[in-house]
């Protein structure tokens, strides 16, 4: 009679992990929705149509925060040990600041030339960085003890480059308008 | 109602039954129905044998009206009296009218509606919801008389790149129409639906549909009765009719007509389209229009057209790069719309994606007849694949912020149906009151996006400011349409919210409209609910007596499941008696008991979906 909701990863059948099979896990998430979803139960009654859009909503947003490495370190993080990392924080570490104000300048730089080309490669060199950093995060989380302090620094790492990347397409889109 | 009736996937409950169910294409030149009989969807016919209604209404006097091609027979005659292109007001306010070319200023006036109202020349005054209602009441009238009963349910087509106000304003037509929507379905989609289920392909799919009215252009992944869509974008304002006034235009120019001369317009509109689809088969073409004789080569043509369909091109572009997809990554692309049929749009397409697209099913029929599958799956009648289809959302929702901005809640191609909250609180000592803006859009400023709604949540304990935490949950369902909810959480004290809809229809304002057109039948209506409410009261107590019997032991305490069976007696009693709203109240009271039940038993049913797989696999 356990009333508490499963988290993101049970619902799924996972256990919680830092690593998730994307191609398993997009394959799981549409058996769920062959179940779940609101057209499954359009010959319910209200309720249950109700309840089916409450129960596919949730596997939508599970699957958000599984498939996205900075949400799925966040929800790891908030589940495991009651740490929440989505609000803003500072780093102390001169050299990421360093490098963070020069990347913001250089796509500024490249959104006032609207030069869509040298743009895409931006987003390649920024794309690379973020697997590395990606890594870097994923062996954090192999350890037996995770290092908090370390996994907090590297996921907002991660966050910024993810951030730059969607700046470069917001960029993107006003060139392309 | 059935509560707790959980079959599986693709099994009717009542599997002897065949309940019908229509598609239908609503759209902005051309509307459309279609159904599945024997297995087979196809569109339906008129005496004369004509599958296609025009979109077209001629309000003859307060008694009478026209639709189709008689309407449209009369546009020449008698322009004044006739409403065509209304999908194009739809969900609209005066404000947008300047995009929107197919209607004079003077003929439009402010309706209670927040749409404009359209004022004919025998002073009857139509809002769009009424005009779409009468298009569709006429294609379901045909839909009833050829299968030969009422219809249960319907699937309505809408362009994906509809907003929210256009989607509610197409469901309040139905509704007004007397009809019950099972699902507004996007275009692109139904058209994947009708060519993947025809053809078994799959792969990346883009969907390229140009209609009268709207461009839309989806990205599709089709595996194993999926139908996924990963992305969808468009212009719900460019469409085949822009290609026919751009050519009016040119005409306008040769015959210099004055620009006042609103029945030449017409004219020109209306050889406009002729010259088109002359162009589709021939080279050249001779033109007489007003004192003007000559001639147009499809090359001349194709030049004033070009740059619309260079439009609909940096469309695909956008929408694929949002898909995550890269051009040769596309395995086929389907053509759909009455105006795909223009050669220079096909070869523009094939270029662009590097394939040849397809136009196998009528590009004017496919959207109905995927439509028709749809709405013969969600009725209930058994289908043969698991067919399940997973749309987005088009547009970003957001809402204001200081300063006129506009943020992002639920960003533009999220996976529907789909919820997300966000907090806020106040900014002054005792505040009581906020104004939430609700938006949709992609722009930064508010004043760029459309305007949804504006709430006020009021009630909101006096407390210093920042300290009240206001919770803003957007709820997008199925059909892509939005509920918002405001709560302030740190009292635990739910506060009031008025909603003011900016465009579209107050269920009262529905209720009225409904009443005044069946006022004469009252008697018969309260007859009726008493029937219908008696009926659903049955429904349920066996439902959840089923349901109970299955495993109400397993997943309930004692406490539980008595809760639920008393208040099942109680129903019992009601429903003996004849007052609906008594009735009516003991089914609430039931679907409260059992709403937490209903809940485990549907997450039993979802988790055994998984593990029941994995055992298959093995």
């Amino acid at each position: 009679m356990a009333n508490a909701q499963r988290n993101y990863f049970e619902l799924f059948g996972l256990e919680p992990n830092f690593f998730v099979d994307q191609k398993d896990l997009s394959s799981k998430l549409k058996r769920l929705l062959q179940s779940a979803h609101p057209d499954r139960h359009a010959q319910g009654g209200s309720q249950q149509q109700m309840l089916a859009m409450q129960k596919t909503t949730r596997l939508n947003d599970a699957f958000a925060v599984l498939k996205h490495p900075v949400k799925r370190a966040q929800y790891l993080l908030q589940i495991e040990k009651d740490i929440d990392t989505t609000k803003d924080h500072t780093v102390n570490d001169p050299e990421f600041l360093m490098q963070q104000l020069e990347l913001r300048e250089e796509l500024d730089n490249l959104t006032q030339q609207k030069d869509a080309s040298a743009l895409m490669d931006f987003a390649d060199k920024i794309e690379m960085m973020a697997e590395e950093q990606e890594t870097a995060l994923g062996e954090l989380f192999k350890q037996d003890d995770w290092d908090l302090e370390a996994l907090k620094v590297s996921i907002y790492k991660l966050q910024f480059l993810h951030k730059t990347l969607h700046d470069i397409e917001l960029a993107e889109d006003k060139i392309l308008d | 109602m059935a509560l707790l009736q959980i079959s599986e996937p693709g099994q009717s409950t009542e599997p002897h039954k065949h309940k019908l169910a229509a598609g239908i294409d609503l759209g902005t030149t051309n509307s459309l129905i279609a159904t599945v009989r024997s297995g087979k969807a196809e569109t339906l016919a008129d005496a004369d044998g004509k599958h296609t209604v025009p979109s077209v209404v001629h309000y003859v006097d307060s008694e009478t009206i026209e639709v189709g091609h008689k309407a449209k027979q009369q546009q020449s005659i008698e322009p004044g009296n006739v409403i065509s292109s209304i999908k194009r007001l739809m969900g609209r306010g005066l404000a947008d009218m300047d995009k929107i070319k197919e209607f004079s200023a003077n003929q439009l006036v402010e309706s209670d509606t927040g749409m404009p109202g359209v004022v004919l020349e025998n002073g009857i005054e139509k809002n769009p919801v009424e005009v779409s209602s009468d298009i569709l009441r006429v294609l379901a009238d045909r839909a009833e008389e050829t299968l030969g009963g009422e219809l249960g349910g319907i699937v309505i087509t809408v362009p994906a790149y509809f907003d929210e106000a256009q989607r509610q304003a197409t469901k309040d037509a139905a509704q007004l129409a007397g009809l019950k929507v099972l699902r507004l379905l996007n275009e692109p989609t139904a058209a994947a639906v009708a060519y993947g289920l025809d053809t078994g392909s799959e792969g990346i799919h883009a969907i390229y549909d140009l209609g009268g009215g709207t461009f839309d252009i989806s990205i599709l992944r089709l595996q194993k009765g999926v139908f996924e869509v990963l992305a969808t974008g468009g212009d719900s304002a460019l469409g085949g009719d822009d290609f026919d006034r751009a050519i009016a235009q040119y005409l306008v120019e040769q015959a210099n007509v004055d620009s006042g001369d609103r029945r030449a317009h017409q004219l020109a509109m209306i050889k406009a389209r002729d010259i088109k689809e002359a162009l589709t088969d021939t080279d050249t073409v001779e033109v007489n229009f007003l004192e003007w004789n000559g001639q147009m080569s499809r090359d001349q043509v194709e030049e004033i057209i070009a740059p619309i369909v260079d439009k609909t091109l940096l469309s695909c572009r956008r929408t694929l790069k949002d898909a995550g997809v890269k051009v040769d990554e596309v395995d086929k692309v389907v053509m759909v719309g009455g105006s795909t049929r223009v050669p220079l749009v096909r070869e523009k397409v094939e270029k662009h994606f590097k394939v040849p697209p397809l136009t196998d099913i009528d590009p004017d029929k496919v959207v109905a007849i995927g439509a028709a599958i749809q709405a013969n799956v969600l009725i209930g009648n058994k289908s043969d694949d698991d067919m399940l289809l997973l749309d987005v959302i088009p547009l970003s929702l957001g809402v204001e912020t200081m300063g006129g901005l506009a943020e992002k809640i639920i960003p533009r191609n999220t996976p529907i149906p789909i919820a997300k909250a966000q907090e806020f609180t106040t900014f002054k000592d005792g505040q009581t009151a906020m104004a939430i803006h609700v938006v949709q859009g992609e722009r930064e400023l508010v004043e760029d996006c459309r305007s949804l709604a504006r709430f006020e949540l009021r009630g909101i304990p006096p407390m210093v400011a920042g300290a009240a935490r206001i919770k803003v949950t957007y709820q997008v369902d199925a059909d892509g349409l939005l509920q918002v909810l405001a709560e302030e959480t740190t009292s635990g004290v739910k506060a009031d919210i008025t909603v003011k809809p900016s465009y579209g229809l107050s269920d009262d304002q529905i209720t009225n409209m409904l009443q005044s057109s069946f006022s004469h039948a009252e008697g018969d209506m309260e007859a009726r609910m008493l029937r219908e409410q008696k009926v659903e009261a049955a429904r349920v107590i066996e439902a959840v007596t089923a349901a109970l019997n299955e495993n109400g032991k397993e997943l309930l305490t004692e406490q539980e499941y008595a809760a639920i069976q008393s208040s099942l007696e109680q129903l019992n009693q009601t429903s003996q008696g004849d007052s609906v709203e008594a009735i009516e109240k003991a089914i609430e009271i039931v679907e409260k008991n059992s709403n937490e039940f209903a809940s485990r038993r549907m997450d039993a049913s979802i988790a055994k979906a998984l593990v029941g797989h994995e055992v298959d696999e093995i």
